[in-house]
């Protein structure tokens, strides 16, 4: 046996280990913890002693006004809500006037043009529809109506956050989210689904504990985004503002989109607490929210930052997607079988069902073939109607999206589709509630990594659609 | 017979009968492995009776696993036909590679319990569970890699031992704390896990192992206790399923004059004086990266407008802490902050 040779006595080396593995045993339990307690002291103590503190508070007390009015019992939420509303308004008043210019050129301009060359080049027909009324019509279509609000919202937000007064959201609403089993940083990622449900996704990232993180991706998609709001505003002008005399109808339609917003928080926290209760059921693990100093936000730096970040990513995403919706809505209404188009032996086949929601086979056939983005629904809702009611003089033809100048034009060519009160208000309910757009799930796909949990984000919004419109329409037609 | 009819009897055939994969492929693995968990736990039945000075019986084992005696009786005769165990003079002993699978499958199932506790965020009340079905599917060489990779602990989040790869089981430590005496301070050093329903009880109470508690009075059906900065009570049958060992150098004044960071006032400050053994895991290591160290000066910084969560300074920085983490956290030296102090 091996041993080692000592001025007092020999000890071998098994004893050693023996001797080790015992004291090891006698010590307490915890003394990993109380290790790692002593090193953080220490640390602490040096830290102390070498820093010199000049004999000023901690911290600014500018700082310290702006956080008791910003999170004070009485201010704290007007406050909030205000900055939110300020910021949504921006976004939408601001993005009017670049959305149309973009419009103008891209489908105004160069889409003729590119028709004029698929012409001269001699493409066949349906080469040229495919590729110019298909594939760059939508993509067109994407970027107009997605890169202004986003270019807007992205930056506001960013700049919010720069000065640090999310975590002060955060920090006032973190309350409810708790009682739903949820994190209060849930309401940052929340905040950013209304611009953008793939940035939504992406943003959860601030949420540390795997848990409560995947609640925060799971409900993103009940905030309204941006590619939602302008279906929602044209719904609620046309159907729900004309219910009520010239000078209210303004108020009331405004009134009706953010019922239907605070519908889909109320979703969220809903969806969080049903979850939280049955499969991600658990204990809230370490919360703790750093309420960083304010600081003046860098405005070049965020402009910059949030564009390439958030808006160039999303965008890209998007325009992905974009490219084979379009020859899909494109091949769908040209591709004949026994001289009718797919579109419409799709739309018939949808149509019980979608009756039986309250909407209609072209409403359920829009949201398939136009997943890749919200934004474009709504045109191929009107192209899909045109093909359906066979109205003359509208639109451009079979499998190309349009949308009308005058909001009476929308309402009269909605009305000879058979849209009624009903259709208006679920389809204004199914924008909110339904499967997010691929751009989205794709994302929540790279973030979970799990097909699983992207399935379950995808089709439990989906359920709750359906759930909810058959249950608005049975009620309704037993009402009227 | 008709082409379509033999096709589909091809199919149904090989749906069943494919080697390996066929649904009666599938079945007979099935039961296979159902027999060697049940072996398996069967060991660990007779490990745990050992080591405590307790006689397994035909009778304990059946209880233990739930199974029928006649089927318990099956599976010891099977066992002694594996040379897992030998019965002699009526008693069932273990036989060496008996004694090291039971071992073996101890240590597996204690390790995952610690890596669910320590790097998952997988509610505790399905530790136990989930350790229950890991148990069978880890290799030693698994079970050593896991071990190395928590840092070789030596107890799992219940309390016991873990035991050493190759070493002995040692008995578990403590005794009923329904027996513990009156106003005497003890350790809780063990939590049992079984049956889960009476584990989640007593997890929804916050105690954990490394707690300390004092019981300060014992009436009909009830043990009331104080621990953590709160009274508690548990009913015997409940406390029973704690064990407790005695505590030195720790007073009843000590413990009940305890206070926590939840207690603080705005206006107020303390210096910390350590964290809850109920705080552990992601959440301690958090808490302490935060600079929520002993020995660190706290101060009520802010209330949100719905009263939790509370932000606190600390070291400079402002941390909002929830009710149950402040809870978590021990506080000495408390005191009103001078109003000059405030002001500047």
């Amino acid at each position: 046996m091996a041993s080692i040779q000592t001025g007092v006595a020999a000890v071998s080396a098994t004893d050693i280990i023996e001797n080790a593995r015992r004291l090891r045993r006698e010590t307490a339990a915890d003394v990993h913890e109380v290790l790692v307690e002593a090193i953080y002291a220490d640390a602490a103590r040096i830290a102390d002693r070498a820093v010199a503190r000049p004999g000023r508070p901690a911290r600014p007390t500018l700082d310290r006004t702006l956080d008791r009015i910003l999170t004070s019992r009485v201010w704290g939420f007007p406050i909030m809500l205000l900055l939110f509303a300020l910021m949504f308004w921006l976004t939408i008043i601001g993005s009017n006037v670049p959305s149309g210019m973009i419009a103008d050129q891209l489908v105004g301009r160069l889409w003729p043009v590119l028709r004029e060359l698929a012409t001269s080049l001699g493409l066949p027909w349906w080469l040229k529809g495919l590729l110019v009324d298909g594939v760059y019509l939508s993509t067109a279509w994407v970027i107009s109506v997605m890169l202004p609000p986003m270019a807007i919202f992205f930056p506001l937000f960013t700049l919010l956050e720069d000065f640090g007064y999310l975590p002060r959201v955060a920090f006032n609403l973190d309350r409810a989210f708790k009682q739903v089993g949820a994190h209060g940083k849930q309401s940052m990622s929340l905040m950013m689904g209304f611009g953008c449900n793939a940035a939504g996704v992406v943003a959860t990232r601030i949420i540390d504990s795997p848990r409560e993180r995947l609640l925060a991706i799971l409900t993103n998609n009940f905030s309204l985004c941006n590619g939602r709001w302008p279906t929602q505003i044209l719904i609620a002008t046309i159907f729900i503002g004309s219910l009520v005399p010239a000078q209210w109808a303004g108020l009331v339609s405004a009134g009706a989109v953010t019922a239907v917003a605070l519908l889909g928080i109320g979703f969220t926290l809903a969806v969080s607490w049903a979850l939280s209760r049955t499969v991600l059921r658990g204990e809230v693990s370490a919360f703790s929210l750093e309420l960083p100093p304010y600081r003046p936000p860098r405005f070049w730096q965020t402009l910059y930052t949030s564009l390439i970040d958030r808006t160039i990513f999303v965008l890209w995403r998007a325009i992905v997607f974009a490219v084979p919706a379009g020859a899909v809505i494109w091949l769908s209404a040209n591709l004949n079988v026994g001289g009718v188009s797919l579109a419409q032996y799709l739309m018939h086949y949808a149509d019980p069902v979608g009756v039986l929601l309250g909407l209609n086979g072209v409403i359920l056939l829009a949201y398939i073939i136009a997943i890749p983005a919200n934004e474009i629904v709504i045109p191929t809702v009107l192209m899909l109607t045109v093909l359906v009611t066979g109205s003359q003089g509208i639109g451009e033809g079979a499998g190309v999206m349009f949308e009308l100048d005058s909001l009476d034009a929308t309402r009269s060519l909605l009305e000879a589709g058979g849209w009624t009160l009903l259709t208006a208000v679920n389809l204004m309910l199914f924008s909110l509630l339904h499967n997010p757009c691929s751009t989205t799930i794709y994302t929540i796909y790279k973030e979970t990594g799990s097909a699983k949990w992207t399935a379950v984000a995808t089709l439990l919004p989906l359920a709750l659609g359906f759930a909810v419109t058959f249950a608005v329409a049975t009620v309704w037609r037993w009402a009227s | 017979m008709s082409l379509p009819f033999i096709v589909s009897l091809v199919i149904i055939a090989a749906l069943l009968l494919w080697p390996d994969s066929g649904l009666v492929a599938r079945w007979r693995q099935a039961r296979v492995r159902a027999a060697r968990v049940r072996r398996e736990d069967a060991l660990k039945h007779v490990l745990k009776c050992e080591v405590n000075g307790e006689l397994p019986t035909l009778n304990s084992v059946a209880g233990a696993l739930h199974i029928r005696d006649g089927a318990a009786a099956d599976l010891i005769a099977d066992m002694e036909a594996h040379g897992l165990i030998s019965i002699g003079e009526g008693r069932i002993r273990l036989r060496q590679p008996g004694r090291e699978l039971a071992l073996h499958i101890v240590r597996a199932h204690r390790l995952w319990e610690s890596y669910l506790a320590e790097q998952t965020g997988v509610a505790e009340a399905k530790w136990h569970q989930l350790a229950e079905r890991k148990e069978h599917q880890l290799s030693p060489e698994d079970a050593d890699a896991l071990a190395a990779r928590l840092g070789n602990p030596l107890h799992d989040p219940h309390g016991d031992t873990i035991p050493a790869a190759g070493a002995d089981l040692p008995a578990d430590t403590g005794r009923p704390f329904s027996t513990a005496p009156l106003d005497t301070p003890v350790l809780i050093a063990h939590i049992e896990d079984e049956p889960e329903a009476v584990y989640r009880q007593i997890q929804a109470l916050g105690l954990r192992p490394g707690m300390k508690a004092c019981i300060f009075a014992k009436e009909d059906g009830c043990i009331r206790f104080w621990a953590d900065g709160r009274e508690h009570n548990l009913t015997p049958i409940l406390a029973n399923n704690l064990a407790y060992v005695p505590l030195v150098g720790t007073t009843r004044e000590d413990l009940f004059d305890e206070e926590f960071l939840s207690e603080l006032h705005p206006g107020e400050r303390a210096r910390m004086l350590g964290l809850s053994a109920a705080c552990r895991g992601a959440e301690r290591r958090r808490l302490l990266d935060l600079g929520f160290v002993p020995g660190t000066m706290i101060e009520v910084e802010l209330v949100s407008p719905s009263g939790d969560p509370i932000a606190y300074r600390v070291r400079g920085t402002v941390i909002a802490l929830r009710r149950e983490q402040a809870r978590l956290i021990r506080i000495g030296n408390r005191e009103t902050i001078p109003t000059e102090a405030v002001a500047s």
